[in-house]
């Protein structure tokens, strides 16, 4: 299998994770589908230097996420992306409310957290264990249990405001 | 709302809004393309443009530099051009220190302290070439009458006088804005980046 079959693959393997990750440091549609767009040509970029000894989705989350921090950093400006056909995107179709009402939830407790706190935040709500946060986060498994309990406590305070 | 019902939330959302495989291998080929297509896009036009803006402007003042009289209007241009070179090196300085595609696998946490660095750096340099800028529009005041009219308002009482107090009055103004603007980032980045480097491995 040549290098873009791989690659391709490996989207498609895990776009969910891709999704999920736009979804979270984003809140409305065209930046969503901006950042899922630029994840995917930030991991083509960097497809190279993939290593086996990883896990492929440890290694996407990493990249989707970094992508994400300074994907935030450019702000408003004009949006260059390929149309997603709405019909085939299930975030537009009738759960389209819902997902939106949820996410308006999640993102307003979350707002006020920096953006390490984001990023553990979004790990776990995506049940990883701590080894693996450590893993994608780049800190001691220890640390994530305490950086856990303070941003409970951060959101207790945030929602009791 | 404690946690865990979060991460139901979350759970239930994700799931509903993402059940099927959207992305075909024709979608993720365009999607890179379009994304290399306006990456260059965006690294040429921006600087390219604030660039040829001051270098037009530094040759208007060098091939017009007999026009200028007086030693005053002289070292006014000077300065004048001293800023046309230095304002958008600075802007490009500032912008320059982007990671490249290869360092985006790096720990989540290397990332943020580079972000909440660049930060800093960018609101720095942010504040001087604001400040840079204030000056350069008040040196282009001083030279522009000469250069389309012969008038020189060094000697213009009326302009003294309404000049220093209005233009007192915007710097104050203008500054203000700068200062809470920038400084508001300045905090943020500088308290991400003492939490990162605490549990920084």
């Amino acid at each position: 299998m040549g290098k873009k079959d791989l690659f391709i693959k490996s989207i498609q393997e895990n776009e969910r994770l891709i999704y999920k990750v736009a979804a979270f440091y984003t809140d409305c549609q065209d930046d969503r589908d901006d950042l899922v767009q630029e994840i995917i040509y930030t991991l083509w970029k960097s497809f190279e230097t993939f290593k086996q000894n990883a896990a492929l989705s440890t290694w996407m989350y990493r990249v989707a996420m970094n992508v994400a921090i300074f994907h935030l950093k450019k702000g408003k400006r004009n949006i260059n992306t390929v149309p997603i056909n709405s019909e085939i995107l299930n975030f537009s179709e009738t759960n389209n409310d819902d997902f939106n009402e949820k996410m308006l939830t999640l993102q307003k407790h979350i707002r006020n957290l920096n953006l390490f706190d984001k990023g553990i935040l979004m790990l776990y709500l995506e049940s990883k264990s701590h080894e693996e946060i450590a893993e994608i986060v780049g800190i001691s498994r220890s640390n994530v249990g305490t950086k856990l309990s303070r941003i409970k406590d951060k959101l207790k305070q945030e929602i009791f405001k | 709302m404690e946690l865990d019902d979060l991460k139901n939330d979350w759970e239930s959302a994700t799931n509903k809004a993402h059940k099927q495989n959207i992305l075909t291998s024709k979608m993720i080929i365009k999607m890179t393309q379009k994304k290399y297509e306006s990456k260059i896009r965006k690294i040429k036009y921006p600087e390219l443009t604030g660039g040829i803006i001051c270098i037009l402007g530094l040759s208007f003042i060098v091939f017009n530099f007999n026009k200028l009289d007086t030693p005053f209007l002289q070292s006014i241009s000077v300065v004048t051009i001293f800023l046309l070179l230095i304002i958008p090196a600075l802007s490009y300085l500032s912008v320059i220190s982007f990671p490249s595609a290869n360092n985006f696998d790096k720990p989540y946490i290397d990332i943020i302290q580079n972000f909440a660095k660049q930060k800093l750096r960018f609101s720095k340099y942010q504040k001087v070439n604001a400040f840079l800028n204030y000056l350069l529009l008040v040196t282009i005041i001083i030279l522009l009458p000469k250069f389309f009219s012969g008038k020189d308002i060094t000697f213009a009482k009326s302009f003294w006088l309404f000049a220093f107090p209005i233009g007192y009055i915007f710097l104050i103004f203008f500054s203000k804005r700068v200062k809470k603007y920038y400084n508001n980032s300045l905090t943020q980045a500088g308290e991400l980046l003492k939490e990162v480097e605490i549990y920084h491995k």
